[in-house]
């Protein structure tokens, strides 16, 4: 009853909004009435719509966490589906998602194909904004950077897996109709975006504070000039989409690729802690089990066990592949359903290196374990497009030794992933390391004889598995099976468009994911109408980046 | 207080006081215990004892009333004499029949304007159903009370005229001797295991709790109101938009003190089941069988069978003991009643039990000729053992379980879970044994409630009431899903602390104002009031996961590493102001006013304060025109006009920032987004009734219509694009209409012999239609409903507010079903849509029928239902796994009805299907069913709910004062075209909000039958 004596009596001068005469009567004899019994209304008492279970807002960096989550473990849930498109891996099972995604097309009415959609528009959506505005008025420029790091990745990640998106009108609580931009716009937003970014990043003084960003920001712990050498390295990526349109600009990739990491040392890397039962471990990890009936398609096999490299095996393959029982490395035919026609012993086993998804705390391979360092940006893969932007600009030497120091740092990278967490897999010796950058299968002893082809397959293997929304951007680039005007081969060789395509596709492949159905085929229709995005095989339209 | 500086100006001389004493009696002359006596324009007097005497001091020239619920009122002037004996008679249908009205005030039936039906406290305590709830089912026209399932202390929700709100509570206001009584169903959105983005989060499907009205012990109940629409409760504001249920509690009578003791046993029995075939065994057989799939080969002849469905439930046994003391002290000045209470009830399902303990005083005393004090306790314990219930519940269990296996066998010789399948621990729906043997769910609730009232009547003109009271219990529960179970495996068991705290707080002020002429005929009474909630409710919830010993139930036993830790506060307080004037013309025309402000903390200040008023009419029109006795007793039209305004959850229009459980913690907004611009909804009704009684009250007819619309209706939890920046809103925009009739007949066919026969008859259609939906939104839905394959309870403009959308057949412009080309099989839309399934019924008619005899009574309810639709998810999972009988002629080819989708479906010549199926090589054709096969339309039902054969012993027996027996059968016998088990099924609980999961049958118990049988003594 404490709350009594704070009551005060309210103001008279809000006592007014009535304007018929025997309304203004009543309520003049009820507020008499009120006056002779015990209480009366008051602000201060009927103060506690405050959300007493969470605060309204938090210092900029708490934004973070959360955010950076995402960054890393959102790519990996629409990269199950990404990874059947490409070829990556296949999924046993006989019907979802092998029959639609494994067709090169999707589940209708589903959400699937759609994290990065709810997490760049949710889990950054306001968030970002928040943390911005913040930074920006404490003249935070590192934590300001990051946001606008963040904000222009989430556009273009998400404009290469859905074409069109909302960009203009996004984060608008006050209308419920939201119009599509084009990917030019979402491309030119992007850009703009990782330049300020790089603006921000650059900057010293005012307040900019390691310690404080470094307590929400746990993969770069508040370095700065890390999250500056991101930016450059996120635009490079960018830019290098621009390959088929005559305002790609190889120079620019190269610059921004030598501004952004100098080794695997600054590789984009953000550890699972693996702390709570399931939120804060690998998507992929065995804990969660999203993964146990997915296996390596033969495709991804071939790039490795000698098929495509006149007889070389990668010593990769048996630290970031599966055996089967027999000891065997295979892959499976995506043309058939579940394992086809082999045996128990010659069926791959799942990505923990078992045949059945082994207890918690079981030790596992590769990405593939509950507290693995989850790559978002590698320098390897950098590398690889320093490699493509000189090669199409005809500096064979530059691509040929940016294509050599992506396959090491990849190597590196596969023994360090390797032992994050106690893997099985053994390590990539010295010696096999030499051996493999030193065969001539794999590493042309001239620049001249360096191919298109090979770069992109290098680029494949060390994006397999983690780098979906890249791999599969440099795919459509490619069409799926373009070939290498040097060599008249396919540039990702062996590579085949599925024999049975998804119904609605009409024999297309895909070239786009449809925007997130419970977001926008139920409450924003009209825009999706106007975008063509009602159509079944919207799917298969190819997106404006990918074209000349 | 205020109150001391009222009391400090009454000091009114008052005249010298005189003892009048006297008897009251029935209309056959027997005493009649516990009637009203009182001096007319006070609130003071006696109840009479159980001779029927009384004493009142009253001055010369006072009125005595003397009332009497069920009589018709009578007055005595006091005069010379000491003495005044008065005869009641009895009017159960007349308008001078004595009622409770709004606010707990008792008035003759011919003033009230509005629709209200009673029930008399032994009419619901003769059911002997442990929630009371359970008792209201088709004793009032115009209630609908679903069980969420047979399960003891399963949630029960009471909705009265129908689905209004799309996504809000429809439940009334409880109010318990003026002030308001918690009903809340713990929602699990308030878990640790529930919080956002939870993956194992329970979300109101496979768990149940207690709606906490049931906290009260029926036996504590004196007499019930319904009050039906807006226009009754407009008094009540703004909790009160779906109606009111007034309850008044007993307090003691006068007379020597006594005690009262009674008792019951029960038995409660299931039978029903569906049947599964036994012709065809597992699609993959073997010592260890694949799944619980039955698309295999036939069984081999001579194949043992086991009935694991008839072992498995058990004859539950209930008792209940109630003993009271009560009385007043001999000038009638104070009055007490104390009772005590004792449950035990088993469910047919092996550990599920319920145990309520009540303790409940009362008094009332009258401190001095002007002040009355009233104060009531009550304490209640509840100790509630339930179990899991829908998917992988052990109802599902017990029809998957291989017929071929002995279920009984649940342990393996190590004490583990005996499993039968090569599917994963997580995979293989438990075997019911084991499922209720090791998985628990434990509530256990301590409860207090207070009333504290005073009645202060210094002034001839009226008198000052208020009441303060708190209610406030702790209600604490525990879930354990087993390390060895279907739900617990992945997790290493799971275990789910929830301890919810709810203090809340109200005041009540009422000043009345007495019946006064104001011109020749035209009198005037009324009362302004105020009141003052203050609702707090906290839960501290704790999950850990990973046991230590899989068999000890601690968190402590759980991973210090996977313990998480949540706190859920929800806060709101409300301030009213009301008023009510009466004009009163020659006693046959009333028109009354309400008017009521509120002041509520979960709308934005700026408009977080809104007027609604209410009027209306009663009109006797035998008594202004008396020439029409000749056609009937009396008459009386009716007609109200009401708004009421209705607010929002707490914090509902401002966004908050959740402590994430990702990586490195943080925080980030939740899924709602913002609406400052939130404003209150308002309901507005219309009401036309009358009520006509002929034959000399023998036969009463009272029919009432209504309407409603609530515009600008808040609704939670609507989608929008995420492009918004957020998932969810909670958005004012949608528009629902209800409208009904509602229809009572009273009736006493029978009075002679010594034999007498009542019949009362409800007769209830109701309609609920969605018209708009906020921002042009094309369907709102409860996420907690989509909880069996792709069926939910979505409402779209101009569906019913009960609809159900889904997944359903896609069908060319002549209807005829689409039909895959390439299979065979009809195409399914990959949308949500409407097919026109609704849930409401047509219409509910309940039946009482009494019979006395001498000192024998019979009492029976017979509730029947046309109409509505259920959707029988447990026989869809039964088809999809081969088990339904349908499923026995597999082998038979056959052609699905329909026409090809190959580009012609939709021109004058559409290809027919002609592609044949033959479902034992096809399987799609089970598994790929739609849940739309298995919406039966039109369910209808008659069933017994309630008989009741009672005697009255001998006087001398046991030297009691007061002894009977009675035999009580509930829910004995059902009829229906329902397939399943039962319709009256919720596959959520009472806390999901709109129309809930009601309908939606999956993995529910039925309500089991009961035979009841015990003695009440008096000493």
């Amino acid at each position: 009853m404490t709350h009594t004596s704070r009551i005060r009596t309210r103001p008279a001068a809000r006592q007014t909004s009535f304007t018929d005469k025997p309304m203004k009567i009543l309520r003049g004899a009820l507020l008499a009435g009120a006056l002779l019994l015990p209480t009366t209304s008051c602000k201060d008492f009927l103060d506690v719509n405050t959300n007493p279970n969470a605060p309204q807002t938090v210092t900029a960096n708490l934004y973070l966490p959360p955010m950076l989550h995402w960054l890393a473990m959102s790519p990996q849930w629409d990269g199950r589906f990404v990874g059947l498109y490409t070829q990556q891996w296949w999924h046993v099972g006989t019907g979802i998602p092998a029959t639609t995604w494994g067709r090169m097309g999707y589940d209708p009415g589903s959400d699937n194909g759609a994290q990065q959609w709810r997490d760049v528009y949710w889990s950054w959506g306001q968030n970002l904004v928040d943390m911005i505005n913040k930074a920006e008025a404490e003249k935070r420029w590192d934590v300001a950077g990051v946001g606008y790091l963040l904000k222009g990745y989430g556009w273009l990640v998400l404009t290469d897996l859905h074409g069109e998106i909302i960009v203009k009108e996004a984060i608008d609580q006050s209308r419920f109709a939201f119009d599509y931009d084009t990917q030019e716009y979402a491309y030119g937003e992007v850009l703009r975006l990782f330049d300020v970014a790089i603006a921000d990043l650059q900057k010293t003084g005012d307040a900019v504070d390691q310690a404080y960003l470094a307590k929400g920001d746990k993969m770069y712990n508040g370095d700065r000039t890390k999250w500056l050498k991101l930016a450059y390295g996120m635009k490079a990526l960018a830019l290098n989409h621009f390959s088929n349109k005559s305002t790609y600009k190889p120079a620019d990739v190269i610059a921004a690729v030598d501004q952004s990491f100098a080794s695997n040392a600054d590789d984009a890397l953000l550890q699972f802690p693996s702390l709570q039962p399931n939120d804060d471990r690998n998507f992929y990890g065995p804990t969660r089990g999203n993964m146990p009936s997915y296996r390596q398609a033969a495709f991804a096999v071939q790039l490795m066990n000698g098929t495509q490299t006149n007889g070389t095996v990668d010593p990769r393959m048996s630290r970031m592949m599966a055996a089967s029982p027999d000891g065997q490395y295979r892959g499976l035919d995506v043309n058939v359903l579940g394992f086809g026609a082999l045996s128990t012993a010659q069926q791959p086993m799942n990505f923990w290196g078992y045949v059945t998804t082994p207890p918690v705390g079981s030790p596992t391979r590769y990405i593939f374990d509950d507290k693995t360092r989850w790559p978002i940006v590698t320098y390897a893969e950098l590398q690889f497009v320093k490699a493509e932007a000189a090669f199409r600009a005809g500096d064979k030497a530059t691509a040929l030794a940016a294509y050599k120091n992506g396959i090491a740092a990849h190597m590196d990278f596969v023994n360090a992933r390797n032992q994050d967490n106690g893997q099985t897999a053994t390590q990539i010796s010295a010696a096999e390391k030499a051996a493999f950058l030193a065969d001539p299968n794999i590493v042309p002893t001239s620049a001249g004889a360096l191919t298109l082809s090979q770069i992109m397959v290098q680029k494949y293997i060390a994006l397999w598995a983690w780098g979906h929304n890249e791999l599969w951007m440099d795919m459509r680039r490619f069409h799926y099976t373009d070939l290498d005007p040097a060599t008249g081969k396919q540039i990702y060789p062996g590579f085949s468009i599925p024999t049975t395509l998804y119904a609605a596709n009409a024999g297309k492949p895909v070239y786009r994911i449809r925007p997130r159905y419970n977001s926008e085929y139920v409450w924003n229709i009209p825009a999706l109408t106007t975008i063509g995005g009602m159509a079944e095989d919207y799917h298969t339209k190819q997106t404006w980046i990918i074209n000349p | 207080m205020v109150l001391m500086g009222i009391l400090a100006v009454s000091s009114q001389a008052l005249a010298q006081l005189k003892t009048v004493t006297g008897k009251v009696t029935s209309e056959v002359g027997a005493p009649m215990a516990g009637a009203q006596v009182i001096v007319k324009g006070t609130r003071f007097g006696a109840l009479t004892n159980n001779d029927g005497n009384y004493s009142v001091r009253a001055e010369p020239g006072q009125v005595l009333q003397f009332r009497f619920i069920g009589n018709a009122p009578e007055e005595r002037t006091v005069g010379a004499e000491d003495v005044i004996n008065v005869q009641l008679k009895r009017v159960a249908t007349g308008l001078d029949a004595v009622v409770v009205s709004a606010l707990g005030e008792t008035n003759v039936k011919r003033a009230l304007g509005t629709a209200q039906q009673s029930i008399q406290g032994v009419d619901i305590a003769q059911t002997n159903r442990e929630n009371f709830i359970n008792a209201l089912s088709g004793r009032v026209a115009g209630v609908e009370v679903v069980s969420s399932s047979g399960t003891p202390g399963s949630s029960t929700s009471i909705t009265i005229r129908g689905i209004s709100s799309i996504s809000s509570s429809n439940q009334p206001l409880m109010i318990i001797d003026g002030l308001p009584l918690d009903n809340k169903t713990l929602n699990t959105g308030v878990l640790a295991s529930d919080a956002p983005n939870s993956s194992i989060a329970f979300s109101n499907r496979f768990l149940d709790f207690t709606n906490r009205a049931s906290d009260l012990n029926p036996e504590d109940i004196e007499s019930l109101v319904v009050l039906k629409g807006p226009e009754a409760s407009a008094l009540y504001g703004i909790d009160a938009a779906n109606g009111a249920i007034v309850i008044t509690t007993k307090r003691g009578k006068p007379g020597t003190g006594g005690f009262e003791y009674s008792n019951s046993f029960r038995l409660d029995k299931t039978g029903a089941h569906p049947s599964l075939q036994r012709q065809y065994g597992p699609t993959t057989p073997g010592t260890s069988i694949g799944s619980f799939s039955y698309f295999g080969a036939p069984y081999a002849a001579g194949t043992t069978f086991y009935d694991n469905v008839d072992g498995f439930f058990r004859t539950a046994l209930t008792q209940k003991h109630n003993l009271s003391f009560s009385g007043a002290a001999p000038d009638n000045r104070i009055n007490y009643r104390i009772s005590v209470s004792a449950d035990k009830q088993e469910g047919v399902i092996p550990n599920s039990n319920y145990g309520r303990i009540n303790l409940t005083g009362a008094s009332q005393a009258v401190v001095n000729s002007w002040l009355k004090a009233d104060l009531s306790m009550t304490y209640s314990y509840s100790n509630n053992d339930q179990v899991f219930k829908g998917d992988g519940g052990p109802l599902l269990g017990l029809l998957l379980w291989p017929q071929t296996d002995n279920a009984k066998d649940w342990l393996t010789p190590a004490g583990t879970r005996r499993r039968v399948t090569l599917l994963g621990q997580g995979s293989e729906v438990d075997n019911p044994y084991f499922n209720v043997a090791k998985n628990v769910i434990n509530a256990k609730t301590n409860r207090i409630m207070t009333n504290i009232g005073f009645t202060i009547a210094p002034w001839q003109w009226g008198n000052l009431k208020t009441n303060i009271g708190v209610d406030g219990y702790t209600n604490q529960n525990l879930i354990m899903r087993h390390p060895e179970s279907y739900y617990g495996y992945s997790l290493g068991g799971a275990l789910d602390i929830a301890d919810n705290i709810t203090r809340n707080i109200s005041t009540q002020t009422l000043l009345n104002i007495n019946s006064r002429q104001i011109w020749k005929g035209l009198s005037l009474s009324g009362l302004v009031g105020n009141s003052v909630s203050d609702a707090r409710d906290l839960t501290d919830a704790v999950k850990g996961q990973n046991f230590l010993d899989p068999n000890f139930i601690s968190i402590n036993n759980t991973d210090l590493a996977t313990r998480y830790a949540r706190s859920t506060l929800s806060q709101r307080r409300l301030v009213s102001v009301f008023g009510s004037a009466t004009f009163d013309y020659n006693k046959y025309l009333y028109v009354t006013l309400t008017g009521r402000n509120d002041w509520t903390s979960t709308i934005p200040q700026e408009r977080n304060s809104f007027f609604y008023p209410s009027i209306n009419t009663s009109f006797i029109f035998t008594d202004a025109f008396p020439s029409l006795t000749r056609f009937l007793t009396s008459g009386k039209l009716r007609a109200g006009y009401a708004e009421v305004g209705k607010d929002a959850r707490p914090y509902a229009y401002r966004p908050s920032l959740e402590s994430k459980t990702t990586s490195y913690g943080g925080y980030g907004y939740g899924f709602t987004g913002p609406n400052l611009g939130l404003k209150p909804e308002f309901k507005i009704s219309r009401e036309l009734g009358t009520e006509l009684s002929f034959l000399d009250d023998r036969l009463g007819v009272d029919f009432t219509v209504y309407h409603s619309e609530t515009k600008d209706q808040i609704v939670n939890d609507i989608r929008g694009s995420y492009a918004t920046g957020y998932i969810l809103f909670n958005l004012n925009g949608a528009v629902t209409r209800n409208k009904g009739y509602e229809l009572t007949l009273r009736g006493t066919p029978w009075m002679k012999n010594g034999v007498t026969w009542d019949v009362v008859a409800n007769y209830n259609q109701s309609s609920g239609r969605t018209i708009a939906l906020p921002n042009s939104l094309p369907e709102s839905y409860i996420s907690d409903t989509w909880l069996y394959g792709n069926v939910r309870n979505g409402t779209m403009p101009g569906l019913s507010t009960m609809s159900l959308t889904g997944f359903f057949y896609l069908k060319n412009n002549k209807g005829d079903l689409l039909i895959n080309p390439t299979n065979g099989l009809p195409l399914k839309s990959s949308t949500f849509i409407d097919r026109g399934y609704d849930r409401q019924p047509k219409y509910t008619v309940g039946v009482t029928n009494s019979f006395r005899y001498k000192k024998a009574s019979l009492n029976f309810l017979l509730d029947f239902r046309r109409g509505g639709d259920v959707f029988n998810a447990t026989d869809h999972l039964l088809t999809v796994r081969g088990l339904a009988e349908r499923t026995a002629d597999r082998e038979v080819p056959r052609v699905i009805p329909g026409v090809l989708r190959d580009g012609l479906e939709n021109t004058a010549n559409p290809t027919r299907n002609n592609i044949v199926v033959i479902p034992a090589q096809q399987t799609a054709y089970y598994t790929g069913m739609s849940e739309e096969l298995f919406i039966e339309k039109n369910i209808n039902w008659v069933r017994l709910k309630d008989i009741t054969f009672r005697y009255q012993l001998p006087p001398t027996w046991l030297f009691a004062r007061d002894a009977s027996v009675f035999v009580t059968g509930t829910d004995l016998w059902i009829k229906t075209n329902y397939t399943g088990m039962d319709p009256i099924v919720n596959g959520n609980t009472a806390a999901v909000g709109g129309s809930g999961g009601t309908g939606i049958d999956y993995g529910n118990f039925p309500v089991p039958k009961g035979l009841s049988f015990g003695l009440k003594v008096g000493f």
